[in-house]
């Protein structure tokens, strides 16, 4: 088990390998770097400019070399003027840091050993049975027994390394939901919550003019702002406008009775009641009268040719 | 919540911000539709009332009608008008010995005036002849 110690600010990076022994009392988060006993490595020289362009032809390049009832996740990075591949299956990798006892939420990123080619030109042990070297630019395990007996092996001391890219535990999860989803549900949502709020804002600016109109009129009004000041000059006016429209109307109406054979003797308004005394020539033309007068919901009396009606206004 | 689990379920996050955003959404648009339906009546209302009473008190307290009530005086030759007596906001009127047109005249003026008739009184004095008596206020 090799630990490797980086900056201060760096997590410590971790060599994971089969046969490795357990961790415990493991308190702060972690870098892993996978040997090739948990990837898949392949090296391509292709006509690409865009690592996402080349991840989606990943899973492509290995169906020869993997069995496909696993899933696999996929990593690319150019290294030179190659692409370099890396299939693995972060199920078994979890599997595999759970039961030398890494809690999955300790790990922060996954590098590859494959990172570390110009390192591993010289062999590392790994334990009694493997060792790590670089052979022709891939970084493999190799059975140490088919190393030379006498060759002494060097610590790996990678305090002045720095890794870049790597993967992070959680994106090499796959989610519930897959990332096209993701895009189509999120924009389409994301375009009815913009539907709704110019609809709000729609709805709430149609008031907007009522709304300028009334301010305005208390601007130029400010005693009205009140709804009882505002009742009470209404209370004042209202009966004033009904009772003397009232009256007006009611004159007009008896002086539509009135004729060259219906003649006014008398008309009298006091408060809320009008009456008239109409003198008429004839029992014919004072029957019409008196007909007229009902119609226009008078109350009508009198005797001989004179015809009194009234009415409460 | 580490940054593992994050990552892990960064779809399903993603897709609870756009879910919270539409929800936020529709919930602003339905208090836009609440407000307005709480509002839209009560503020009609309130324009409809100040209307109202701007137009009573253009009709009925008309500030010009001192001036205007002084017709009466010179409606009818100032023999046929026995009184005519203007105070504060009221006016008295009283003529004798109307025709039947200038009873017609003067009744016609007074009806078109934004005026409160208080009283009204008209007899037939003598054969189409006519006395008027009305105490009027604004």
């Amino acid at each position: 088990m090799v630990i490797l110690n980086l900056t201060a600010k760096s997590n410590n990076k971790l060599l994971i390998h089969r046969d490795m022994k357990p961790i415990t009392l493991l308190e702060n988060s972690i870098d892993i770097i996978l040997t090739p006993q948990f990837y898949t490595f392949i090296r391509e020289e292709l006509e690409l400019n865009f690592s996402y362009q080349a991840k989606q032809i990943a899973g492509s390049l290995f169906d020869d070399y993997l069995d496909p009832n696993i899933e696999y996740q996929y990593h690319v990075y150019k290294c030179n003027n190659l692409w370099c591949f890396f299939a693995y299956n972060i199920d078994e990798i979890d599997t595999f840091l759970e039961s030398i006892g890494i809690e999955k939420h300790r790990v922060s990123k996954i590098y590859f050993a494959q990172q570390l080619d110009t390192i591993l030109e010289e062999p590392l042990l790994l334990n009694e049975k493997n060792i790590l070297q670089t052979v022709d630019d891939v970084v493999t395990i190799i059975p140490k027994q088919l190393m030379d007996p006498n060759l002494e092996y060097k610590s790996l001391d990678t305090s002045m390394l720095s890794l870049k890219g790597g993967v992070t535990m959680g994106s090499s999860l796959n989610s519930f939901i897959s990332l096209k989803e993701t895009i189509i549900l999120s924009t389409l949502f994301c375009l009815l919550g913009g539907v709704f709020i110019v609809e709000g804002g729609r709805i709430k600016s149609s008031i907007a003019k009522e709304d300028a109109q009334l301010s305005q009129l208390l601007d130029e009004n400010p005693r009205y702002t009140s709804s009882i000041s505002r009742q009470s000059i209404l209370e004042k006016y209202e009966p004033i406008n009904k009772h003397e429209r009232a009256k007006r109307d009611a004159i007009k109406k008896i002086s539509k009775l009135l004729s060259n054979q219906s003649q006014l003797k008398l008309l009298h308004i006091e408060k809320n009641k009008i009456t008239a005394t109409i003198s008429t020539k004839n029992q014919n033309i004072n029957k019409q009268v008196k007909e007229h007068a009902r119609s226009k919901k008078f109350k009508v009396s009198g005797s001989s040719l004179d015809v009194k009606v009234e009415k409460t206004l | 919540m580490n940054l593992m689990t994050l990552q892990r379920y960064k779809n399903e996050l993603i897709l609870l911000l756009a879910l919270l955003f539409m929800l936020g959404a529709f919930f602003y648009k339905l208090s836009a539709n609440t407000y307005v339906s709480e509002n839209k009546s009560f503020i009609q209302k309130q324009i409809f009332e100040i209307m109202r009473i701007e137009k009573y008190k253009k009709q009925w307290a008309s500030k010009g009608m001192a001036n205007k009530v002084k017709v009466f005086k010179s409606i009818v030759p100032a023999s046929k008008v026995k009184l005519y007596k203007k105070k504060s906001s009221k006016i008295k009127l009283a003529y004798v010995d109307l025709s039947a047109n200038e009873l017609n005249k003067i009744s016609n003026k007074l009806l078109n005036t934004p005026i409160q008739i208080v009283s009204l009184n008209i007899k037939e004095s003598a054969n189409n002849k006519f006395t008027m008596e009305c105490s009027c206020k604004w």
